[in-house]
């Protein structure tokens, strides 16, 4: 059986990390469990694990090292982890989280100290970008959330460089533009997925599309970087909204499904 | 009498065919004497019931012979009874028979005037002469139609043609010794002798015995056969030539040789002769004469027995192809490979494969829901095969000549949609069988029925379908389907597209890859309009689901033209989906306290307006659309379409019943609409006009000229009543239009000139662009940014109706202000801009246009092409470049050719007369029976002889 991890510390985003880690559970079909690194867990963690139901292992070591050993393990599914200890920390992410976030690699739930995850997920949002190895990194996640009924909601952000050439009538392109996006890099979605369209900086309308969306956990494809300069998205979102981030990590690019000239396996002659 | 040669046995091992010929092939063209008979004595008895079987299963034959028909036919006797057909070319190039189950039919025949006739005799005399005076007795022993034959070596009485080498030998024996120099130099004397007698292209040809000098020669007929077979959908690649004399002979290209014309050049040419001086380079070798030239016959028999499936054209001037399957790319392929006949549009699916697909077949007119929800009905798809959903095509290769679509993969298939039977559609397939289904029939369908019938056989997989409402117009197609056969089905299909072709395709000389671009755009145009009953064309045609099938001003104006100038019929058609909306239309008027009839901005099936009322733009922002509300030019725009059918066709019977109704009705409406100012000056307030980004706004010029037009063309039908004709008139007089005298320019409606100052040309990081999405809907509204031309369509559709020489001023004054957000707009800038003569940028709005599908620039091809854009580029190269307009009874040509093309030719119809119109730097010629071109002012001009 699959199985949640959910990294307990000893702060403030312990419970609001057990809350993310059952609904995140439950999204899954998997099993949560709780881990928590260090040579004797405290009673803050123990008594959170209890009270959620959740069983705890504790491990001995370097923190990072064995959440991300823990986190690789073939039955994780995903990690949970806070995104640091104090809600007025300006930082978006502790430390800790920042090292197994761009270490493990499997999806990252980073939690906001501060935030109440519901117990059943509502709605998720799920930008995209438009790109072919982005938008399979959320794939699984939206087929299992349309299973589950769960609303999502894609949102793609056309910056200054890829606005449309032509809108002709709007009450019928956009939904015909919105139609081959979703078909195209989000194809698990049709027909259950709601596109949003934004004109902007994503890092700046991520945020406000999932508050203004109401929604409860935000989906990101990531490449596994925050060098200063990368992932402006995924440092707006976890800095900005509020709430719980899934990263997911970006593969590399399939093996189209046969091979010919041009630059993605079929071409137009 | 000897036999032809039964067959060569294949036992065990037979010898392969050479790659070249191991195929099927839809043409077959040959030579007589030494290729399908040994001599003229010889029972073909075998080889005539070959050639009506083949005719029978739909292989298309052709003779190309020196000698007269009586020898061939009356050694050959077949009467065929299609569909294939058997045409002798004869009498050296001058004479084309077609033998059918009634007998043979003279087809065309060149024939020499007088002095033709003389010269042809002083020429054979004076070679005769030439010869003599060498010691060379020759003798003129025939004068043939269009030829004078001199036989070198009468002593040589009919040899057979497996002595050519020895026949060969003794005549250049004979000709050394005269010291005329061999055959070669004969032939010059000949050559010289045509010359001198005023022959200027004379044909002089020898079969070693005899010196021919003609008119015609046998490159002529294969010129005319090729040409047949192409208009009839059958490409060069497509046809085998089979001779026995291609190589050179005593210095003289083989006879056979004269079949090799640049035409051929794509064709597979094989040779069952001797070739005693070699086989030339390109043609391959069989030798064994008529019988192995009868084992070719009996293997392509066999195969169509077998029911292989048929090759396409490849050739890039003609072809679409899809290579391999990107999921991401596929809806957008599918668009592209639509096969539509005019009622039924089939996406290019493939036939197995996943849910990538949009497979969807739409029948026009056909929609599920009312109102704004309505949108064409989707029906059971008779080209997808239940197995194999892990298996996708290696290529699919839309031949836009034929109509056909080939895939290439596990599975190999062709289908179409029959456009000499809408409704109607075929699909033959071969290849593992696990995926071919069984036998059977089946009947699908709810809003259209559709009936299957699917037959395998030995590895080969068939089904006929039909579609239509009723289920008893559907049955009777099938069984005639069922009757006509595959075989028949695809030469009707093949037929009916090449036909369309000729009167329809554009030539441009000078840009390889526009032009097939402009003839993808012209394809999917001739497939979505049908020429019976009504046709109703939503945006994006039969090809995609994108605009529900919603019928706007696209059709009226920008894809309509381009029938009214080609196919008459279904221009016809879609005037008569508006005809029959009158009424509505009228109550449309009606409820809005006005006259006449006022047509939707959006109409689907009742004719009423369909536009829905809001729309979530991509900021997010949800807005109400007023285009149904307020986008009133749809009005004159309709009567605007009904008069240019007049305009290209004369219909006298429209013009005076439904035409009239048009044109009336519309013009009644704008007398209602207009409101007078204290001043007497006629207003149109509160409308939106092409460019979308401004609404509501007063005095649109588009709006206002277009209407003031439509009064002034109703106002001079006759039978009009006075009363109404005055107050047309009067209207029309005092409708403001936005001129300026002082600047030459059309304000594009009151106040536009107080806007933002804004050049899009210059701020815009590109264009075309979104400027509303670039900019924001409220900063657009405000600004100087057009959507897409709308003063300047005024001088596309009514340049008549627009002060004289005003097209430059507001050419320089509106084109850096459009940001071409709409894709109608590129192919009208394309057109206004060569004719300002500003070629470097009207080819590149031309480009634009004719690749916005191809290149998918909407990011929506996926929903279907877009019809009107392809229409509009028709319209540019028609109106722009080559400068066509009708006027009354004569039709314009005033072009402006780039100097990046030699030349560029368009098939056109005026006043029910075919004809293709050239243009190159010298002027302007046309071909035609019933037309004539004349050089007028400084411009041209057609009418009829």
């Amino acid at each position: 059986m699959k199985k949640v991890l959910a990294a307990l510390d000893a702060s403030f985003a312990v419970t609001p990390v057990l809350a993310a880690a059952l609904s995140l559970g439950d999204l899954l079909e998997a099993e949560v469990e709780a881990i928590h690194v260090t040579t004797d867990a405290g009673p803050t963690v123990e008594r959170s694990a209890e009270a959620a139901g959740v069983p705890l292992r504790v491990v001995a070591g370097e923190v990072v090292e064995r959440l991300v050993e823990a986190g690789e393990a073939d039955d994780v599914a995903a990690l949970v982890v806070g995104a640091r200890g104090v809600p007025t920390d300006p930082r978006p992410l502790g430390t800790t989280a920042r090292a197994v976030a761009t270490s493990v690699r499997k999806p990252v739930l980073i939690v906001p100290p501060d935030v109440a995850p519901p117990p059943t997920l509502r709605r998720i949002l799920v930008p995209l970008e438009g790109t072919v190895s982005s938008s399979l990194a959320p794939a699984s996640l939206i087929e299992l959330a349309r299973n589950a009924q769960i609303e999502v909601v894609a949102l793609h952000v056309l910056g200054s460089g890829d606005i449309p050439a032509f809108t002709d009538q709007p009450q019928h392109e956009h939904d015909a533009w919105a139609a081959e996006f979703l078909a195209r890099y989000c194809p698990s979605g049709i027909g259950s997925v709601r596109l949003e369209l934004r004109i902007g900086r994503a890092e700046d309308l991520v945020p406000r599309v999932a508050e203004e969306s109401r929604s409860d956990l935000i989906a990101l494809g990531w490449a596994r970087e925050l060098a200063p300069g990368r992932a402006p998205v995924v440092r707006a979102a976890l800095e900005r909204s509020g709430l719980p981030v899934l990263l997911v990590p970006v593969v590399s690019e399939p093996t189209m499904l046969s091979s010919g000239p041009g630059r993605t396996g079929a071409s137009v002659g | 009498m000897t036999a032809v040669a039964p067959a060569t046995r294949r036992a065990g091992a037979a010898a392969p065919l050479d790659p070249a010929l191991d195929r099927r092939f839809e043409a077959v063209v040959f030579d007589w004497d030494g290729t399908a008979v040994p001599d003229r004595d010889a029972d073909a008895a075998r080889l005539r019931e070959l050639v009506e079987e083949l005719c029978a299963l739909g292989l298309e034959l052709a003779v190309i012979t020196g000698t007269h028909v009586d020898n061939v036919d009356g050694q050959l006797l077949a009467r065929p009874s299609g569909p294939g057909r058997l045409h002798f070319l004869v009498n050296r190039g001058s004479e084309v028979f077609e033998a059918a189950a009634g007998g043979i039919r003279l087809l065309e025949r060149r024939e020499a005037s007088a002095e033709e006739n003389a010269a042809l005799d002083r020429a054979a005399a004076a070679t005769v002469e030439a010869l003599s005076r060498r010691g060379i007795s020759a003798e003129i022993v025939s004068e043939r139609l269009n030829r004078r034959k001199i036989d070198l070596i009468p002593a040589w009485a009919d040899p057979p043609k497996a002595e050519i080498a020895e026949l060969l030998r003794a005549v250049e024996a004979l000709l050394y010794e005269g010291g005329v120099g061999g055959l070669r130099a004969a032939v010059d004397l000949g050559v010289a002798a045509a010359q001198d007698a005023g022959i200027p292209d004379p044909r002089v040809t020898s079969d070693a015995k005899h010196v021919e000098i003609g008119l015609t020669d046998k490159s002529d007929s294969a010129r005319w056969i090729l040409a047949d077979l192409w208009r009839r959908g059958i490409a060069p690649s497509q046809v085998l030539i089979a001779g026995d004399e291609f190589g050179p002979l005593g210095g003289l290209t083989g006879s056979d040789s004269y079949l090799l014309v640049p035409e051929a050049i794509r064709a597979t040419v094989v040779t069952v002769g001797v070739e005693p001086t070699g086989v030339p380079s390109g043609i391959v070798a069989a030798p064994g004469g008529p019988a192995t030239f009868f084992t070719l016959l009996a293997d392509q028999r066999d195969r169509r027995r077998r029911g292989d499936v048929s090759d396409v054209d490849e050739d890039p001037a003609w072809a679409i192809d899809v290579d391999g399957f990107d999921t991401r790319l596929e809806r957008v392929h599918e668009s592209l490979l639509t096969l539509a006949d005019g009622r039924l549009g089939t996406r290019g699916a493939p036939l197995t494969g996943n849910g990538a697909t949009t497979a969807d077949v739409l029948c026009a007119g056909v929609y599920d829901g009312e109102g704004p929800t309505a949108e064409l009905a989707r029906n059971p798809h008779w080209a997808r095969l239940p197995s194999g959903a892990d298996r996708h095509p290696r290529r699919r290769t839309l031949d836009l000549h034929t109509g056909l679509l080939r895939e290439n993969g596990d599975i190999e298939s062709l289908r179409f949609s029959s456009l000499d039977r809408p409704g109607t559609v075929a699909l033959r397939a071969t290849g593992d069988p696990s995926f071919l289904p069984p036998s059977r029939r089946r009947r699908l369908g709810r809003r259209v029925t559709a009936l299957f019938r699917d037959r395998r056989r030995r590895g080969v997989f068939e089904r006929l379908g039909a579609y239509d409402p009723e289920e008893s117009v559907v049955r009777a197609a099938l069984v005639e389907a069922e009757n006509a056969g595959f075989e028949r089905l695809l030469h009707e299909h093949r037929e009916a597209w090449g036909r369309r072709w000729d009167e329809a395709d554009v030539v441009i000389d000078g840009d390889e890859a526009l032009q097939r671009d402009i003839r993808f755009g012209l394809f999917h145009l001739m497939a979505s309009v049908t020429d019976r009953g009504e046709a109703g064309v939503g945006a994006r045609g039969l090809s995609g689901d994108a605009y529900k099938g919603h019928v706007f001003w696209d059709s009226d104006v920008f894809v309509l033209p381009f029938l009214a100038a080609t196919h008459p019929g279904a221009a016809r058609a879609m005037l008569e989906y508006r005809v029959r909306r009158l009424p509505a239309a009228a109550e449309a008027a009606r409820r809005l306290g006005r006259r006449g009839a006022r047509f939707p901005w959006e109409s689907a099936l009742d004719g009423f307006d369909v536009t829905p009322a809001s729309a979530r733009l991509p900021s997010g922002e949800l807005v109400r659309i007023r285009t149904g509300e307020l986008e009133e030019h749809i009005v004159a725009d309709v009567a605007w379409a009904a008069a240019q059918y007049l305009d290209w066709t004369g219909d006298q019977r429209f013009a005076a019943g439904p035409g009239r109704r048009l044109l009336a009705e519309t013009a009644r409406y704008w007398a209602s609409r207009v409101r007078f100012d204290r001043e007497g000056r006629a207003h149109i307030y509160g409308v939106i006009g092409p460019d979308e980004y401004h609404e509501p706004v007063d005095d649109n010029a588009f709006t206002n000229v277009m209407a003031r037009w439509n009064l002034r063309r109703a106002a001079a039908l006759p039978g009009i009543r006075d009363r109404d004709r005055a107050e047309w008139l009067a209207v029309a007089d005092t409708l403001v239009d936005g001129y300026e005298p002082a600047s030459g320019v059309y304000e594009q409606f009151a106040g536009f000139h107080t806007l933002e100052p804004l050049l899009i040309a210059e701020v815009a990081p590109r264009r075309p662009i979104a400027a509303d999405l670039l900019l924001g809907w409220e900063r657009t509204r405000r600004a100087q940014v057009l959507k897409q031309a709308d003063v300047l369509m005024l001088h596309h559709l009514v340049p008549d109706e627009v002060e004289r020489g005003s097209l430059l001023p507001n050419l320089e004054y509106y084109e850096p202000r459009t940001a071409h957000g709409s894709s109608l707009s590129p192919a009208i800038h394309a057109a206004l801009l060569a004719r300002a003569r500003r070629f470097d940028e009207a080819l590149e709005a031309l480009s634009i246009a004719a690749r916005i599908d191809l290149d998918d620039l909407t990011g929506t091809t996926a929903g279907g092409v877009h019809l009107a854009t392809m229409g509009g580029v028709w319209q540019a190269l028609a109106f722009g470049f080559a400068g066509v307009r009708p006027r009354g009874d004569r039709l314009i040509v005033d072009p402006r050719l780039p100097p990046q093309w030699h030349s560029l030719q368009l098939a056109l119809r005026f006043r029910g007369e075919p004809f293709r119109l050239s243009i190159d730097r010298l002027g302007a010629e046309i071909e035609s029976d019933g037309l004539a071109i004349r050089r007028a002012n400084g411009i041209w001009e057609v009418c009829e002889k």
